[in-house]
């Protein structure tokens, strides 16, 4: 797989996160870019699907519940998603033991949390170059110049794909520091993933009730009745 | 004078997709509100030059919900086809109806896309994924843009077809009730993906995950009253917490 300096796994994870940063606000919008499915990519390119979804399956649950509403920027799970994927596939395929894989789902959705909060600065300087994009393209389009709004498209896309791209290579350039913590503190970090993983998807889920709910008590109900019968029917299988 | 036809129509659509592409905190949508509306000013003004002015006009502040942003561009192109016949508003009743069409439009959008759908598609993708981790991304994607993309390229049509007065009762309604179903739906959804995580495929989870994952959601619905610190913020803590204990549980 390798040649020389260049992976296709790494390249491909790049391209993944340049995707997924045009899909979360510039383009579409079709929630290519949300953790779960970003994940669903990365695993087929590491070849690893169960530490993928382990670590986009908690990333998925917190970022559901945080929202784009009106001007405020939330945190960047569309990047965040796909380096705390990316850094526990890469850090996982350098030991297969079962131990080492729970320390790197550890350690990758730590480091997608902080990816997540980190990215906000750098959105927020994006959009603030988008204003200067913007003024120009006005002054353009006054002078009589029709393409520039085309032109405007083209330059703040590929600008984002660029922040997107340079933003996951930054984070993927400390794996192999992080890949060697993962191995010398393996037996503690898995410790710390059996307690942290309920934690986190239980956190989510409960972020998601209140979005559901917002204080109506039948909703609650319902969510309890779904979650007695579907456990009734796990445990002792369909009538 | 034609009436815009609906390749047009399907290209303002497309158009719709990049309309955050050059977000700013100046003019947040205004320049890709311009772009999206380009294809409807070419028919309707063929003169470069008044075109060129007219679009400058459009490139003013403007914000709305991205997919609910076909319905206004539909109604700002039926406006401007009545302009171009010598009727319909001047740039400042535009502007007025644009402003108007935003904020509803976002309120709308908003519940329905951003409160409700994306959280229920995330649910469902969870729940999926669980088994099969590319058959629940994929559920996650179509659950979203079965009606995030009609609403995006029929809602132009929409918009353009009713006008200004696009935001009635029938409208209005569809939309609410879209949104409570699918909050029901997710309600449903939420449960079942609890019971899969504490015990998937029928086989319990160890004790101490059960204990964790309920403590977690007690906590987590306390926190979640208050939007500061963000749940990222409080998952960072959880992180912080549980490294911890391992640390001084020690290796054994």
């Amino acid at each position: 797989m390798t040649h020389g300096l260049v992976d296709f796994r790494v390249l491909a994870t790049l391209a993944v996160a340049g995707i997924a940063v045009l899909d979360a606000t510039p383009v579409a919008q079709t929630l290519i870019s949300q953790p779960l499915v970003t994940a669903a990519a990365l695993g087929a390119v590491w070849g690893d699907w169960r530490t993928a979804l382990e670590v986009g399956l908690v990333l998925q649950i917190l970022s559901a519940a945080t929202l784009p509403l009106g001007a405020r920027t939330p945190e960047d799970y569309a990047s965040g998603g796909v380096i705390g994927v990316a850094i526990a596939l890469m850090a996982a395929t350098l030991h297969p033991f079962e131990m080492v894989r729970e320390a790197c789902a550890m350690i990758g959705v730590v480091i997608g949390l902080v990816a997540s909060i980190l990215g906000v600065a750098l959105l927020k300087w994006q959009r603030r170059r988008n204003e200067g994009l913007s003024r120009w393209c006005e002054e353009a389009l006054a002078a009589g110049h029709e393409g520039a709004l085309a032109a405007a498209h083209r330059a703040a896309i590929v600008l984002s794909f660029a922040i997107g791209v340079a933003y996951c290579a930054a984070w993927l350039a400390l794996s192999p520091w992080i890949a060697k913590l993962t191995s010398v503190e393996s037996l503690r970090l898995a410790h710390a993933w059996n307690l942290a993983q309920p934690l986190w998807l239980g956190l989510g889920v409960a972020q998601l009730l209140h979005a559901f709910v917002q204080r109506r008590l039948g909703r609650a109900a319902l969510y309890g009745m779904a979650l007695v019968a579907a456990w009734l029917v796990l445990m002792v299988g369909t009538p | 004078m034609a009436r815009l036809n609906s390749w047009v129509l399907f290209r303002m659509a497309l158009r719709a997709s990049l309309l955050q592409a050059t977000w700013n905190y100046e003019r947040q949508q205004g320049v890709g509100w311009a772009y999206a509306l380009e294809p409807a000013l070419e028919p309707l003004i063929p003169d470069p030059g008044p075109r060129t002015q007219r679009l400058a006009e459009h490139t003013a502040y403007f914000n709305t919900q991205p997919t609910m942003a076909s319905v206004a561009l539909g109604v700002a192109a039926n406006l401007e086809e009545r302009r171009a016949m010598g009727e319909g508003p001047d740039a400042a009743a535009m502007a007025r109806v644009k402003s108007a069409l935003g904020s509803s439009l976002a309120a709308m959008g908003d519940r329905l896309f951003w409160m409700t759908l994306r959280p229920f598609a995330a649910c469902l993708g969870a729940i999926v994924a669980l088994t099969n981790l590319a058959r629940g991304a994929l559920v996650l994607w179509l659950s979203y843009n079965v009606i995030h993309l009609t609403v995006r390229f029929l809602g132009v049509g929409w918009g353009y077809r009713g006008g200004p007065d696009v935001l009635g009762p029938k409208l209005r309604g569809g939309f609410e009730r879209l949104t409570r179903t699918t909050t029901l739906l997710g309600c449903i959804a939420l449960g079942v993906l609890t019971a899969m995580l504490l015990a998937p495929g029928g086989e319990p989870r160890p004790l101490v995950f059960q204990v964790l994952l309920m403590a977690g959601i007690g906590v987590g619905f306390v926190v979640a009253q208050r939007p500061r610190p963000s749940p990222t913020e409080w998952a960072l803590g959880a992180a912080l917490v549980c490294t911890t204990a391992a640390w001084m549980r020690g290796v054994s």
